[in-house]
Parts: C-alpha cells; structure tokens; sequence
C-alpha cells in the first residue's frame, strides 16, 4: 500500500497547487463555465479524497495488502482489544494528522455554512420587513435606497431584491436580464458550488491555488448566470444593465471602487467578444476530466 | 408568510410615526382597523423584538416598544451587506456586480453612513 499512498499523495498536491493554479488562468473556462465549475468541483473532491486517503493509506499499510483489507483487520483487532501489529510512530503520526486535516477540513466547512445560514436568516428577517412586496414581479422586493443594486438571497426560503435605485436606472429589458441573472444564481444553487472553495480559501491563503481557487469559482458562477440572462433577455440588455448599474456603482461611489469595477468590465468584454459555445468534444472533455479525477483516487482507495 | 410580513411592516410604520415609545394597546388602536387580537400584536411585537428592530422597555406596569433605529438606519445596512460582505461570507448572498475587495468594503460602509 506504500506506493499507493505516495501515488495519492502526489495527486493531491499536484491538484492542490499547480493543477489549480493552472485552471485559474486558463482562459478556455470563459467559454464554457458550467465545465469549468465540474471541472472545479472535482479538483477540490478528487485533492481531499487523495490526501486523506494518502496518510490513510500510509498508517494502515502493516495491516494488510489494500486498503478495504486492512481496514477489516484493524476493526478485528479493536474488537478483540488488542494493539495492531505493525502499528509503530510514523503509522500514528501519519494517522494523526489525517485526522487532523480531515477536522479541519470538514470544521472550517461546518463553520462557514452555520455562519453562512445564520447571517442569511438575519438578513431575510430585516428583508421581510423593511423591503416592500414588488407586485410586477412575484418573489421580488423592493429596497428604498438610491445606491443601485440587484441581488438574492440564496435558500430554500429565498429573496430577489433590487434597490430603486436599480429600478430609477435601468430599462425593463435590462431589469429583466438582472434578474434573470439572479434566478440563475437561485436555481442552480451558486451559493452551494461556491461554499467550500471560499470556506478552504479562507483555512488555508497560504496556499496559492486554493485562495485562487476561491476568485475563479466565483468568477465562473458570474459568467454562468451571464450565459442564462443572455439567453432569456438578450446580449445588449445585459450588456446595459451592467454598464449602467456597474457604471453607477463607480460614479456614485468614490475612486477606490476600481477593481469592482474592473470585474464588471471582465464580463462586458465576455459579452462583447460575443463567445458562442464549444463544440460538443470539446465540452465532453472537462466533464469526462472531472469524472476520471472523482474516479481515479476512490479506485486506488477502494481496490482489493 | 407574506401576510406575517406585511403586519410587521404595518407595525413598524406606527412604531416608527409614534412620538414615544408605545404599549401593545397603543399600537393595537393605531391599526384599529385591521380588527387584530391583542396576542396577534404582541407576537407580532416579540417577533420585531427578536429581530432587533424594536427594544421593549418596562414602565411600572405596561411593556412599552419603540423602533431601534430608523428605516433609513437599517436599509443601509442591508445594503452594505448587499453590496459588501464580509468576506467569509462570500456565499450569503449572490450580487448581480460580484464581490468587492476589503478596502472598498470599507469606502463603502463610510458611504453608506
């Protein structure tokens, strides 16, 4: 099981820092951003999987030739009181901080998501108060506030609000791909794919890929819901509501709004170089990379 | 519970008209024709009250409620959740504009006050 531990641990590494900082400057994922968050959700469950297995692995190996067996004769001996042969230091060791990578891990993501549901709660609660009901669009509130804004509150109780003034600036075609953009967000759940990666980037910055990790994900679920706003409302109305309500954000805020900004800009020229979508081999492949990388580290665990 | 909602706006709207901080009667008059059962106000009040919205205070026999900030006090701050964010926060809500980095949260928030 030793070359199998080291092969694990070679891929989690590799996945954690290269692998990652490599898909975060690859420029292909504009083109098709739902691969390239598969692709994302696989690295991130492929690179834990393989170095947990990895130290799993490694403490286990006196006990049997794989993994399944020697976790069998590990629950033998527990069962029977007495101490596992072959089980010295380096074996404890290498358990020990699996455990403690894995309560990290899962702590700092448990973490995030109370912390996550309760800030939604609280912000839903002062919603329902203070926003009033907006009749022409149901599921929508208005928030009385001239500073433009659109967004929504992710959940199974969910809430899109826009402020008045987004209301004040924009057009109907560009309300609505604003909020055709924000639907997207709700449906296909953003706010799950995007969790772990800012709980990791939050546990370990000093880790460039993961903190990378982090801004590409929630780049791509933007251009997402860009591809399904421009679908529904049309490429110059989306283009309009981000010029205009991105625009309005910088002007009636101060200089220092620059790199706010500068994101709108990004997804004004995705817009405007008018990307059309792959060809049908081309989408396969991220998606067939993301299956044989979920694959390739749970065979290696999972062999007899 | 959008009719749950609409009656917490309605109270607020006489918590927030009101000179003084009122009594559960007090504001069950104000909407005398909404015909609502006093413990309907109460729990109306004690959902505000848990909300942060309205402070309750004591007065020798009655509870007394008044709003604990104005209107304008707490859109700004939905709004600086809005379009701010704490930063472990990233998954709370999802903005039409995206995120923000910490030191334009912070102009923000100053211009929001």
């Amino acid at each position: 099981m030793i070359p199998n531990a080291a092969a694990l641990l070679v891929l989690g590494v590799l996945l954690a820092e290269p692998v990652s900082r490599a898909l975060a400057s690859a420029r292909w994922p504009a083109l098709d951003p739902t691969g390239a968050l598969l692709l994302w959700q696989a690295v991130g469950l492929a690179g834990g999987l393989a170095l947990l297995g990895a130290g799993v692995s490694f403490g286990l190996a006196p006990l049997g030739p794989s993994l399944p067996a020697a976790v069998g004769a590990l629950a033998g001996h527990l069962r029977r009181w007495d101490w596992p042969p072959g089980l010295g230091p380096w074996q404890l060791l290498a358990l020990a901080a699996t455990a403690a990578l894995a309560a990290r891990l899962f702590g700092v993501l448990g973490l995030a998501v109370t912390r996550t549901l309760r800030a939604r709660r609280r912000h839903r609660d002062l919603l329902d108060v203070l926003a009033t009901p907006w009749p022409a669009m149901a599921g929508a509130r208005v928030l009385a506030h001239p500073l433009p804004v659109a967004y929504c509150l992710p959940g199974l109780r969910s809430r899109l609000v826009v402020s008045e003034g987004t209301l004040a600036a924009l057009s109907p075609a560009e309300l609505a791909a604003v909020l055709a953009h924000e639907r997207a967000h709700l449906r296909e759940r953003h706010d799950l794919v995007v969790l772990p990666f800012v709980a990791w980037g939050a546990t370990a910055p000093w880790v460039p890929g993961m903190a990378r990790a982090q801004v590409a994900v929630a780049a791509l679920v933007e251009m997402r819901a860009d591809d399904v706003a421009r679908a529904r409302a049309g490429h110059l109305a989306l283009a309009g509501a981000l010029r205009r309500v991105g625009g309005a954000a910088t002007l009636s805020g101060r200089a220092t709004l620059t790199s706010f900004s500068a994101a709108v800009s990004g997804r004004l020229d995705r817009l405007d170089r008018r990307l059309g979508s792959l060809p049908l081999a081309l989408r396969l492949l991220p998606r067939l990379a993301a299956l044989a990388l979920v694959a390739v580290p749970t065979a290696v665990l999972l062999a007899p | 519970m959008a009719g749950l909602g609409e009656l917490e706006r309605a109270v607020m709207d006489v918590l927030w008209a009101a000179p003084a901080p009122c009594t559960a009667r007090d504001v069950q008059d104000a909407l005398a024709q909404r015909e609502l059962a006093t413990t309907t106000v109460l729990t109306v009040l004690g959902r505000l009250e848990r909300k942060g919205l309205v402070s309750r205070t004591r007065d020798s026999r009655a509870h007394r409620y008044q709003a604990s900030g104005t209107r304008e006090d707490h859109i700004a701050t939905l709004m600086a959740d809005a379009l701010a964010g704490a930063p472990d926060r990233g998954a709370v809500l999802v903005r039409f504009l995206g995120g923000m980095p910490p030191e334009e949260q912070a102009a923000l928030r100053d211009l929001l006050r």
